[in-house]
């Protein structure tokens, strides 16, 4: 022990040297732990920071992806629906087209319809009258009602095949209507010729007794025996369609014939032929 | 069972029967013939009729006499009433119409046109 530290005993030895170098040393040591301990922590708070940071920008990242998401979704959904469209629409169209081919054809069998009730009643009604009479007026009424006819003669050809002889008539008058030469004439020209003539230059409501709108020969059998002469139609009638060519070919075969029975069973005092008249009739 | 009734008054069997076979078409249409103004009148007094359709040119009683009298009958007042004219009778037309006519239809006749006109008149499909 030294002097020094003899006189003051309530002090603590003076460190030596290498103490106080150790102490230096060890305060160093601790200062710099102490800073690298403050300077952890600084860094500690700033990643912490950093790290909620990026945690809340994880956040909006995530949210936005899953909006992205939804959005691509979105967009798969309308392209979907977007195909359904066009399927449907092609779908409509077709279905349109289907349904404007069936009203067309609708619309056909219609007047096809119509066309055979004409030519079903004219035959019934020109048949259904056993007098001369009752045929005539149901020709004529076929001519007016169906055809459309305003003015018209019915002729049969005399016994010498020169002449057509009116029998019945409508909207003519009795002075002019006259018997027919068939040579020379538009009427005997039909007769002559067993065909329809149709005057197409004119409108048919605009004939005339000497260039009739139609001449219709009559024939039983083959053999022409006479014609009818629509001199003119009704003015709402513009052209004779298809309908009316049907009813001349109608009443070219059944005219005659009906009128011819009816006279003949007028003849016969209104008889019916005996059963004897049928009886060889076995094909 | 038919859901309408149809009255046709023709004096011309020829023209009832194309009506007839026209109206035919028409689904759930009972028709009716009558002869002439007077068997029409008839007809109307023992049924009642969703529709009429009647010639004008009739013997006996005309389509428009049948017009009028059909009008001022409480039963059939409000009927419709289909009027079948030829081109020509304008007068006749109008004169039907005045009296209470719904609609007409020119001679020819087309059945495709008395099915239309009729549908119209009964709001069918």
């Amino acid at each position: 022990m030294t002097d020094e530290n003899r006189k003051r005993p309530d002090r603590s030895d003076t460190p030596t040297a290498d103490l106080r170098s150790e102490r230096d040393l060890f305060l160093a040591k601790f200062t710099r732990g102490a800073r690298i301990t403050d300077e952890f922590l600084k860094e500690y708070e700033n990643l912490a920071r950093r790290s909620q940071s990026l945690e809340a920008e994880n956040a909006i990242l995530r949210a936005q992806v899953e909006a992205d998401e939804a959005l691509r979704d979105m967009m798969r959904k309308i392209e979907q629906l977007e195909q359904e469209k066009a399927d449907l629409l092609s779908r409509f169209r077709r279905v349109e087209a289907q349904s404007t081919t069936v009203s067309a054809r609708v619309e056909e069998v219609e007047a096809e319809f119509a066309n055979l009730a004409n030519l079903f009643v004219a035959s019934n009604q020109i048949h259904s009258s056993l007098s001369p009479r009752g045929v005539t007026r149901r020709i004529k009424e076929v001519l007016a009602q169906f055809v459309g006819a305003e003015r018209y003669a019915m002729y049969l050809v005399n016994p010498n095949g020169n002449e057509l002889v009116p029998i019945a008539s409508e909207g003519v008058p009795g002075n002019k209507l006259l018997p027919v030469r068939v040579a020379n004439s538009a009427i005997g020209e039909a007769f002559q010729g067993a065909v329809v003539v149709v005057n197409d230059d004119v409108s048919p409501s605009t004939g005339t007794l000497e260039q009739p709108a139609a001449v219709i020969p009559l024939s039983i059998d083959e053999r022409v025996v006479g014609a009818v002469a629509i001199f003119s139609t009704l003015s709402q009638k513009t052209r004779f369609d298809t309908v009316d060519f049907e009813l001349f070919k109608l009443l070219g075969q059944h005219a005659a014939a009906a009128l011819v029975s009816a006279s003949l069973f007028v003849q016969a005092d209104r008889k019916l032929p005996g059963l004897e008249a049928f009886l060889d009739l076995s094909v | 069972m038919a859901d309408y009734s149809c009255l046709i008054v023709e004096d011309s069997p020829m023209m009832r029967q194309l009506l007839v076979f026209a109206l035919a078409r028409v689904k759930n249409l009972r028709v009716t013939e009558a002869d002439d103004g007077v068997d029409g009148l008839r007809k109307l007094a023992s049924a009642r009729y969703d529709i009429i359709v009647t010639d004008i040119n009739m013997p006996i009683m005309d389509g428009l006499k049948l017009v009028k009298r059909v009008r001022s009958d409480p039963v059939h007042k409000d009927t419709p009433i289909v009027i079948i004219t030829t081109e020509g009778s304008q007068e006749d037309r109008q004169r039907a119409l005045q009296l209470g006519a719904n609609a007409y239809i020119t001679k020819p006749i087309q059945a495709p046109q008395v099915i239309a006109t009729v549908k119209e008149l009964l709001r069918i499909e």
